[in-house]
């Protein structure tokens, strides 16, 4: 045996001998000797005003009567702000990324000489994706982030929590779980990333596995679009547009009932042995600094979004414009998917191009709208008047009535239309929370269930859905 | 195809999936449990049962191997000659013995299964009833490399969770200490040392009673039919053949004994007091974050404000405010409760 | 060599090999500051104060999980400055502590700051006195002076300076109030100007203090230079499997000496 070693034996002997308490006796020795100091050197001045503001503060937001709809109200008035604020600037937006740059870019590539194939996979496919995204997600991120940083740097998010956590705790989960909730409903990857939060190693997980079930801002669009047209179109002209917001606002609630009903069957199953704790601090509240908040906090969302067009949604678009016109036997690759996947959608009251534009659009939820058109549009090869569409060129109909039109020439009935809906709600994240995920779980095998979960729970429902719809 | 026929072959299938991956009860889990009953399990068990025997200072024959391993008569006499083949154990009239290497091979497989225990009350949330059976399988497929880079990982304890010495690499284990609690008589005082887990009924017996090591006995009854006593202030009830299963240390100074018992979940807002304990029941991570956030013995702790289900309390400590949880309140001690001022 | 290490008042005492190894670019640096603190003490704020980075703040305990840099000059002194992970404790095993631990350790940072928050400052002593034991040369930002004030909490910070035997600067990083004064104490202690003597604990339960003396005097033979030989004792007591592995490897005694190639390199040209 070595003297190194020798050390090591020494030491595993005398554990025995100091006992088991160990750390407990040594955080003991520390506190009282840091009490010391801190009774020497610091004086707290008599009158006990200590606090007192934080006190009075602390009494109105997490009482009985006042907290919840304090709460509430301030949750509303962030997503109000969002989408109000969001509707000008994404018009903005897509009208020159969209439309001006694109139709630019298209004749200087033309001009230029380039190959027709490559001007269509560069710019009718890569480039079309990547400015939807942007498009579609900058201008509610740039609000909803740094409007919920002002609450956090204010300190009132952690009340959320300690108002909360009697519900989250039924379903094993932690009180800071409806931040990372609330942070989902704009942007799951953002959503996860706040999970660093929960420090209980399995109360983490679950905020990360469940926040997919935060309907994020990718998908609001085509929740919204596709209620309009079904779930309005059930009921007389000026009652539709309430109807189909409560359509949506259904679905985003019952995203949250999903969100708590899995959180407790992980916590019962999968996770039961995961480690557990709990801890929520209360922060004092501070001024937040307005200006650097909102500064910092938009230059951060504007480049994640800008990161996340280029690296996924991109790649995405070259794919999307390759299927479309790559083919075999005369009839492209897309449509052989349609046509192969078609009787099986049918189970789920879907169709070949619903799961096809879902595939493609792994990486960005915004473009399966516009791919599900293109695919329809194509795949049928409807006329229409005033829009000239080519294979592998996503768009957006100019008008709903277009937009109806387009579906219902594509077999949708209203059955598709709650379908997919609820197929939005429920399937896989998008490949920039999936890889957010394997980067803050360092696991592949968390990754897997997160993506995997999601996709069974959804074909579960919508075959449930189809099925008990079809028998009735 | 028929909607309701697709349904009823839906149902079909959850059903399946259910009766094959069902958690315990589900035919995989019987299915990979049978195949876990080996030789290695059988010659560990065995040398486990002798172990017990020769600490507790009993007999150990044939039968009480059949009986304890819960195989027929002819398996366990093939058994014990497999073992005195392997020179583990020897028989003298019946009665069998460790050899050396009998003892040590048993001291490495209850190392390992102390430390799996101790691991999994310390850093997992598995529930304590579940902790022995779940070691009694990792005990036969640790390697000692395993065991022993585990045990540097979560510390090298040296006590499991029910108050068990565990024996170290080279299979030192302290003799036992303490007395049964049933030995005990009217208005002593003890601790609790350790608690038997098994048989696994009468654990979760003690276990639902909240029962841990660490904790302070007041014995206030001692009668045939029943024990009777205070457990850091809350009175049980035990009948004697359960409380034969925890063993206590008597505390024989008066000044170490506790007279406070009341719990931090009983102060009210608007009330302080000092925190004098935290229970054992705390333990893992759970017990070092209070520690880290300033919840040890003597700091000064005061209840602020309760969230409007009134299910989580949060209290200031050391200038922080912190909310906590019933469970963990619980389980943590104070005394000298005042009403603060200016409220 | 002891000698040139004591005549070398000015050299740096960070582990370059350690550094490195911990993903530091050391290339263009003089000298390494780690900035420690319990989480939500401003430690971010103050990191962007010293670097005039932009690195997100907010008012939650435990923001920052990736390990920040950013680097300032002052005196003619290029400094690194690496934001460790925001914790409560070095002693729990957690990845947060451990990431934190490993640097102060290992990378022998040649100024430790630690942010503490004035209006608990008890609680943040905790963590103080647990870095005291790891390493001599640290600098206490006493943030949130503006807080404390407001609540009427009062500290003296000369006591506080004596108590503590290592400079403590009183700041309000959000209005950059103290952070001059913060850099200067920075670098006397980094140039070995100032001569820290932080406070160690004394009492201590007296089995505990008996094993720490055997180990002690155990450690000091087989590492006669190993200067936090009793920290060293006192996570050998609580099993520190990282710590159990550098003893064996004898890798501890390496890691708390300052680099002997290059110190022999300087000693062979002195003399010539």
């Amino acid at each position: 045996m070595t003297e190194r070693d020798e050390i090591i034996a020494i030491a595993n002997r005398l554990r025995w001998e100091v006992g088991g308490n160990f750390h407990d006796a040594l955080m003991e020795s520390l506190y009282k000797e840091a009490g010391e100091i801190a009774r020497k050197t610091m004086r707290k001045k008599d009158g006990e005003f200590a606090f007192s503001l934080d006190r009075k503060i602390d009494k109105i937001v997490t009482n009985k009567w006042t907290g919840f709809p304090i709460m509430f109200i301030l949750l509303a008035l962030v997503f109000w702000i969002t989408v109000q604020g969001a509707n000008y600037p994404s018009e903005l937006l897509s009208g020159l990324l969209v439309g001006d740059l694109y139709n630019f870019l298209r004749t200087s590539f033309i001009s230029a000489g380039v190959p027709d194939w490559l001007t269509g996979l560069l710019v009718d496919g890569g480039y079309l994706a990547m400015a939807w995204v942007v498009s579609v997600m900058l201008p509610p991120m740039a609000i909803f982030f740094p409007l919920f940083t002002l609450l956090e740097d204010f300190g009132y998010l952690p009340r959320v929590a300690f108002n909360m956590d009697s519900l989250f705790r039924k379903v094993g989960a932690h009180g800071k779980q409806a931040l990372t909730m609330s942070m989902g409903f704009g942007c799951n990857a953002a959503g996860v990333v706040a999970t660093r939060i929960i420090d209980s190693p399995r109360e983490r997980l679950i905020a990360i596995i469940t926040n997919n079930f935060s309907l994020c801002n990718g998908r609001w669009p085509t929740q919204i679009l596709i209620a309009t047209i079904f779930i309005g179109g059930l009921v007389p002209a000026h009652l539709a547009g309430l109807v189909s917001a409560g359509a949506v606002v259904g679905i985003a609630i019952l995203g949250i009932v999903f969100s708590l009903v899995t959180s407790w069957f992980l916590s019962k199953t999968i996770l039961k042995g995961e480690a557990s704790t709990f801890n929520l601090e209360l922060p004092p509240y501070r001024p937040p600094r307005i200006l650097q908040t909102l500064y910092t906090s938009f230059i951060d969302r504007t480049l994640i979004v800008l990161w996340r067009a280029v690296v996924f949604a991109f790649p995405a678009g070259l794919v999307i414009w390759a299927i479309s016109n790559i083919q075999i036997n005369n009839v492209s690759l897309a449509d052989h998917f349609i046509n192969f996947t078609d009787p099986f959608a049918m189970f789920v009251g879907l169709n070949g191009i619903i799961l096809l534009a879902y595939i493609v659009a792994i990486p960005a939820n915004e473009i399966v709208i516009p791919t599900i058109l293109m695919l329809t549009v194509t795949h049928y090869g409807l006329q229409l008047s005033g829009v000239g569409v080519e294979a592998g060129v996503m768009f957006e109909a100019g008008s709903i009535d277009l937009t109806r039109q387009i579906l219902e020439a594509g077999g949708w009935t209203v059955l598709t239309g709650i379908n997919l809906m609820l197929f939005s709600l429920l399937h896989n994240p998008c490949s920039t929370t999936l890889y957010t995920i394997y980067k803050e779980t360092g696991s592949w095998k968390w990754t897997v269930i997160s993506a995997l979960m999601p996709i069974a729970m959804g074909f579960t429902v919508t075959f449930l859905v189809t099925q008990l719809w079809m028998l009735f | 195809m028929n909607p309701l026929v697709s349904l009823i072959l839906f149902g079909l299938g959850i059903l399946f999936v259910m009766i094959t991956f069902f958690p315990e009860k589900g035919l995989y889990y019987k299915w990979k449990r049978a195949l876990l009953s080996t030789e290695r399990v059988l010659i560990e068990d065995a040398l486990k049962h002798l172990y017990d025997c020769e600490y507790r200072r009993v007999n150990c024959t044939l039968q009480s191997i059949a009986g304890n391993l819960n195989i027929s008569s002819d398996k366990a006499a093939e058994l014990v000659e497999r073992l005195e083949s392997l020179r583990l154990i020897t028989s003298e009239n019946g009665n069998l013995h460790l050899t050396k290497s009998g003892r040590s091979y048993a001291l490495r497989v209850i190392r390992v299964h102390r430390i799996w225990e101790k691991y999994l009350a310390d850093e997992t949330s598995i529930p304590e009833t579940d902790w022995h059976a779940q070691a009694e399988v990792m005990e036969h497929e640790l390697t000692p490399a395993q065991v022993d880079e585990l045990a540097a990982r979560i510390g090298n304890p040296v006590v499991d969770p029910h108050g068990d010495p565990i024996p170290s690499e080279d299979g030192d284990l302290p003799g036992k200490e303490g007395e049964i609690l049933t030995n005990l008589s009217e208005n002593d005082f003890a601790v609790i040392t350790h608690i038997e887990d098994e048989p696994e009924t009468v654990y979760a017996q003690i276990v639902a009673l909240g029962l841990h090591p660490g904790m302070q006995i007041h014995v206030l009854e001692n009668s045939p039919a029943r024990m009777v006593f205070e457990a850091d202030g809350d009175e049980k009830i035990l009948a004697p053949v359960i409380a034969s299963n925890i063993t206590v240390k008597r505390i024989s100074r008066t000044e170490e004994i506790r007279k406070d018992f009341k719990t931090l979940s009983s102060l009210k807002p608007g009330e302080k007091a000092e925190v004098i304990k935290i229970s054992n029941a705390l333990r893992g991570l759970q017990r070092r974050r209070l520690m880290d956030l300033g919840v040890v013995p003597g700091a000064e702790i005061s209840a602020e404000m309760e969230n409007p289900f009134g299910d989580l309390t949060a209290y200031r400590v050391k200038d922080t405010v912190i909310a906590l949880r019933k469970n963990q309140t619980d389980h943590i001690y104070i005394k000298n409760i005042e009403r603060l001022k200016n409220e | 060599m002891n000698k040139v290490t004591a005549n070398c008042e000015n050299c740096p005492v960070h582990n370059a090999g350690n550094l490195i190894k911990l993903g530091i670019d050391m290339s263009d640096y003089d000298y390494v500051i780690a900035l420690a603190g319990n989480p939500n003490t401003g430690k971010s704020t103050v990191f962007n104060a010293l670097t005039g980075l932009h690195q997100h703040t907010g008012n939650w305990p435990g923001k920052t999980v990736t390990r920040a840099e950013g680097g300032f000059e002052f005196n003619g002194h290029k400094y690194k400055l690496v934001d460790l992970p925001g914790t409560y404790s070095l002693l729990s095993i957690s990845t947060d502590e451990e990431v934190a631990r490993n640097f102060i350790l290992f990378g022998q940072p040649d100024v430790t700051v630690i942010v503490v928050d004035a209006t608990r400052l008890e609680r943040n002593l905790n963590l103080v006195l647990q870095v005291f034991e790891i390493t001599d040369r640290v600098v206490i930002c006493l943030n949130l002076m503006d807080e404390a004030e407001r609540n009427g909490i009062e500290i003296d910070v000369r006591t506080l300076t004596k108590e503590l035997g290592v400079p403590v600067v009183p700041c309000v990083a959000r209005e950059k109030k103290g952070i001059p004064e913060l850099l200067q104490s920075i670098d006397d202690v980094a140039t070995g100007k100032y001569k820290c003597k932080p406070r160690r604990i004394k009492k201590r339960d007296k089995k505990l203090q008996e094993a720490i003396k055997v180990l002690k005097f155990k450690l000091n033979k087989v590492f006669p230079d190993l200067p936090n030989s009793e920290w060293v004792a006192l996570r050998l007591l609580e099993g520190d499997a990282e710590i159990i592995r550098a003893v064996k490897s004898g890798e501890i005694g390496k890691i708390l000496q300052p680099d002997l190639t290059s110190m022999k390199n300087e000693f062979t040209t002195a003399e010539n």
